[in-house]
């Protein structure tokens, strides 16, 4: 077998005697693990989605009677009609639900988890048991934080970012355990997120298979490794602010009680000196899967592969200082805001980078269009515009009037959902071949990129524009201020595209729970792709590879002069090729 | 890994690291030195002790850069984040 | 470079493969987790820091609240324990099954004092009146606020730090026990390490430096400051 402990484990794939239980619920492989984070990621993205139609019903609507709100208790919504308690609760597990248990784990916790060792020519994680615990642990996470939409006091309900006083404190708020679950949902979420981190950057260190090099490995490989880094990082910092909360709310210590001489800005800096580094954790991954995946549907390689490496590893050195620029307004110093205001300039150059880098190659390529394409081409363009945006609100001057506006709302949304959602569209349809041996299907999977598309532009769109009218995010009724009225005819259309966006998703679902069984059946390389993964069954054994794959050349080799095909795998060995230097001389 | 280099002397470092606790300990306690002067010193002397744990007890002078770079990586960060929340306080 | 497993160097990094850091996969896992630990220790330790900076008026002078005399002892404690520690590890690197049983059953020794001793000095502390929530009223220590001795401003600040830091340290230095006493029955005891294979020594040990290493830290600017 291979070299001793550090790999000693390794199953063999063809006699697997593993019990059910053993393969499929407490499972220590790296793609059963992803699977799962997959499934539970899905229903909490479906449950932010639930959340936030009952806020477009609430704005559009305010004070009438929600269709199904009979359901709820008198408590958050009598008669139907939604409370501003209710509301703020709604606004609150909305943000922290997609953040923390939909987005995050859907880029981080499946496609770290599934793609690293298959990319890098690996048998599993390095550490295959603190691998599982990670996950154990997001999932008692995400139970805990189900757990407190159903408290008697109500969920949590400061935003998602908890601004003290009014997370801390339980007269400001009236929710006094949906608050402490929270925190301690987050403490879970921090510890499962390290763990997973640590595992990610010390398998792509130390694992990769001879020949893989780092300036071999892909784009979401790349992204990935710097992504498990920020998090590894910036995971701690949050874990840190969330128990101070947690004393604060329950041992009544004082960190962020200014009667006791404590600050309340205090937890702003903690929070968003995570917060940082976590809008690029959840933007990176979607980044690196989008430069595969346009590569493999543009037939070329990727344009200026190593800008694209340093661009990653720019944005993520740069993200940890600019935290301040979601605290321009707060009252800081304003030096420091000034200082904030020039680093968040330029770490718009590094994505910027990526962009042309993207147009690059699909300049004049062999374009297919296949839904993971036609996903990650919307990604591009609609990063473009969440990017420019975002320039917008770098400026201090500016964001002094856009701050906590529906302009920022537009802006983390088209990021959000424009990018990293619809790079998750894209993913899940391309390596669901790979994690289930069946194809989605590409008819319905066009028909739903393309309502998507229009919906989500009508609801997200025009909030730029009521962001610049001065409606302010978070609140209730918007049509209690005289000078919001005339854009309440906005809302209704943006509330009608939320909830038929939210309908069109409904196809995804099918699409993605049909074919889990009766998808057409998959072989090795339905994309004609040149990842290593590529080269294995699908779906992927347990154990991955009896022998460790050598790889010969990087990823993007698409249209390559040296063969006929318009692909050529990393690991596949032309008569022009040596061995690498780092290959064993008898090969396991 | 085996150690290509000559082992450090441990029992030295202990006596190093009980020498500087004990001169934190007089300087706290002992000597009449202004207040600032005072914490820059224990500062330094903490950090004094902790580098020496750092590079002999936990190896880092005998391994290779880029290991030691991963380790030194959180520290400018924090500091980073130490200095920017405290300047709300300067002016 | 042979495929027969026994002969293959466990102590570098897993084969075949890249080289990577050259470090096998629990030491490289282990510094890696440190790094995180340490951004931890200083959100909790730079809001200290950071609260104590802006505090509104003066902080209780040292020694005032705390004992010094049983925390240094303490801090000293803990650094024998570091050093029985590397020592341990120089044993099984020599293949020195008796001086590793002996070194490592000294360090957790001293790591479980450690501990008890902090527990012992949190209880005279909420005796004392001391608490995360700041001065008890009534307590021994009231009568030291009223009498102006010790600030009542930053008493609620003083008492929240305190116990918060040096609360997660020792919950650190506890999982350090632990984790040292299951290597100790499950594979010291049973001599399954040797000087071919002493990860796990080498790997505990980089923790437990660590714990020290932050201890160092915290004894300076918590109670000497």
């Amino acid at each position: 077998m291979t070299s001793v402990a550090a790999t000693a484990r390794v199953p063999h794939a063809h006699h697997d005697d593993r019990s059910f239980v053993r393969k499929y619920i407490f499972s220590t492989d790296h793609k059963i693990i992803g699977i799962q984070f997959l499934f539970v990621s899905l229903f909490f993205l479906l449950l932010g989605g639930v959340l936030a139609m009952q806020m477009r019903w609430q704005l559009a609507f305010p004070g009438q009677p929600m269709p199904g709100g009979g359901i709820l208790p008198d408590t958050m919504a009598p008669g139907g009609v939604i409370l501003p308690e209710y509301y703020i609760q709604l606004v609150t597990m909305h943000g922290t639900f997609m953040v923390f248990f939909a987005i995050m784990p859907l880029l981080v916790g499946v496609y770290a988890n599934f793609l690293i060792p298959l990319k890098i020519g690996t048998h599993d994680m390095a550490f295959p048991r603190i691998n599982m615990a990670s996950f154990w642990l997001a999932f008692a996470a995400g139970l805990v934080m189900f757990a407190s939409l159903f408290v008697p006091d109500g969920a949590a309900r400061a935003g998602w970012t908890m601004y003290v006083p009014l997370s801390a404190r339980h007269d400001y708020s009236g929710a006094s355990l949906g608050q402490e679950l929270w925190s301690v949902s987050i403490i879970l979420l921090g510890l499962s997120s390290i763990l997973g981190s640590l595992n990610y950057i010390t398998t792509v260190i130390n694992n990769r298979a001879p020949g893989m090099t780092w300036f071999r490995l892909p784009l979401s490989v790349w992204s990935l490794f710097i992504t498990a880094i920020l998090g590894l990082l910036a995971l701690p910092v949050l874990s840190g602010a969330a128990i101070m909360l947690l004393f604060d709310q329950v041992l009544n210590t004082h960190f962020f009680d200014t009667t006791a001489g404590g600050q309340a800005l205090l937890w702003q800096h903690l929070f968003w000196f995570f917060g940082h580094p976590e809008v690029y954790i959840l933007i990176l991954p979607a980044m690196g899967m989008v430069s595969d995946i346009i590569a493999n549907g543009s037939r070329k390689p990727i344009f200026g592969y190593h800008s694209m490496v340093f661009a990653i590893v720019a944005i993520g050195f740069l993200g940890w200082i600019v935290w301040g620029h979601h605290m321009f307004v707060s009252g800081m110093n304003p030096t420091l805001g000034s200082s904030f205001m020039v680093s968040t300039l330029i770490i718009a150059v590094p994505s910027a980078v990526k962009v042309f880098n993207w147009m690059g190659t699909m300049w004049r390529g062999n374009l297919h269009f296949h839904v993971p394409m036609l996903n990650a081409t919307a990604f591009v363009a609609m990063f473009v515009i969440g990017g420019l945006s975002g320039i917008y609100m770098a400026a201090t001057p500016v964001d002094m009037f856009i701050h906590d506006t529906y302009f920022i709302v537009a802006h983390l949304h088209y990021v959000l959902f424009g990018g990293s959602l619809f790079a998750l569209f894209g993913a899940i349809t391309y390596w669901f071949p790979k994690m289930f041996g069946r194809l989605m299907s590409e008819p319905w999977g066009k028909v739903h990129f393309w309502l998507t598309f229009v919906f989500y532009n009508c609801t997200f769109f025009p909030m730029h524009i009521l962001g610049m009218a001065g409606a302010m995010r978070r609140i209730y009724d918007p049509t209690q201020y005289d000078f919001l009225k005339p854009m309440q005819p906005m809302n209704v259309f943006i509330s009608i595209s939320a909830f038929l966006l939210f309908a069109t998703q409904l196809i995804f679902f099918v699409n993605f729970w049909y074919s889990l069984f009766k998808g057409k059946k998959a072989d090795l390389n339905p994309w004609r792709d040149n990842g290593l993964e590529w080269s294995l069954p699908s779906p992927a054994p347990h154990g991955n590879w009896e022998t460790v794959p050598t790889v010969y050349r990087g990823p993007y080799e698409f249209s390559s002069p040296q063969v006929a095909e318009d692909y050529l795998p990393q690991n596949r060995k032309l008569p022009t090729d040596r061995e690498p230097a780092s290959a064993p001389a008898a090969v396991h | 890994m085996e150690t290509a280099h000559k082992r450090p002397n441990y029992i030295l470092i202990w006596v190093y690291l009980a020498v500087l606790t004990a001169a934190e300990l007089a300087l706290a306690f002992e000597l009449p030195i202004s207040r600032n002067l005072k914490l820059l010193l224990l500062l330094a002397l903490a950090v004094w002790k902790a580098l020496l744990v750092a590079l002999f007890f936990m190896h880092l002078k005998f391994e290779k850069w880029n290991l030691r770079i991963l380790a030194i990586i959180p520290l400018p960060l924090a500091l980073i984040f130490m200095f920017a929340a405290m300047s709300e306080h300067i002016w | 470079m042979t495929h027969a497993s026994a002969t293959v160097d466990v102590m570098r990094a897993p084969y075949p493969a890249e080289r990577g850091l050259d470090v096998y996969n629990h030491k490289l896992g282990m510094w890696v987790f440190l790094a995180s630990e340490v951004m931890f220790f200083s959100a909790l330790i730079g809001s200290y820091v950071i609260l104590r900076f802006g505090a509104p008026g003066e902080w209780a002078r040292p020694g005032v609240v705390l004992n010094i005399p049983i925390t240094a002892f303490n801090t000293f404690l803990l650094i024998c324990s570091s050093v029985s520690m590397v020592k341990a590890y120089a044993a099984i690197a020599d293949g020195d099954q008796k001086g590793l049983r002996l070194w490592l059953g000294l360090t957790i020794l001293g790591g479980a004092t450690f501990v008890g001793i902090q527990v012992f000095e949190y209880m005279h502390l909420v005796e004392r009146g001391f608490t995360p929530a700041g001065i008890r009223e009534g307590s021994e220590l009231a009568e030291l606020v009223a009498k102006g001795t010790l600030p009542a401003a930053t008493s609620g600040l003083y008492g929240s730090t305190f116990f918060t830091m040096t609360g997660f340290h020792g919950f650190h230095v506890t999982c350090g026990v632990v984790s040292m006493l299951y290597l100790y029955f499950r594979k010291v005891l049973p001599g399954k390490y040797s000087r071919q294979d002493y990860r796990g020594i080498e790997t505990v040990g980089l923790y437990w430096h660590f714990v020290d290493l932050v201890w160092i830290i915290l004894f300076t600017i918590v109670y000497l400051v």
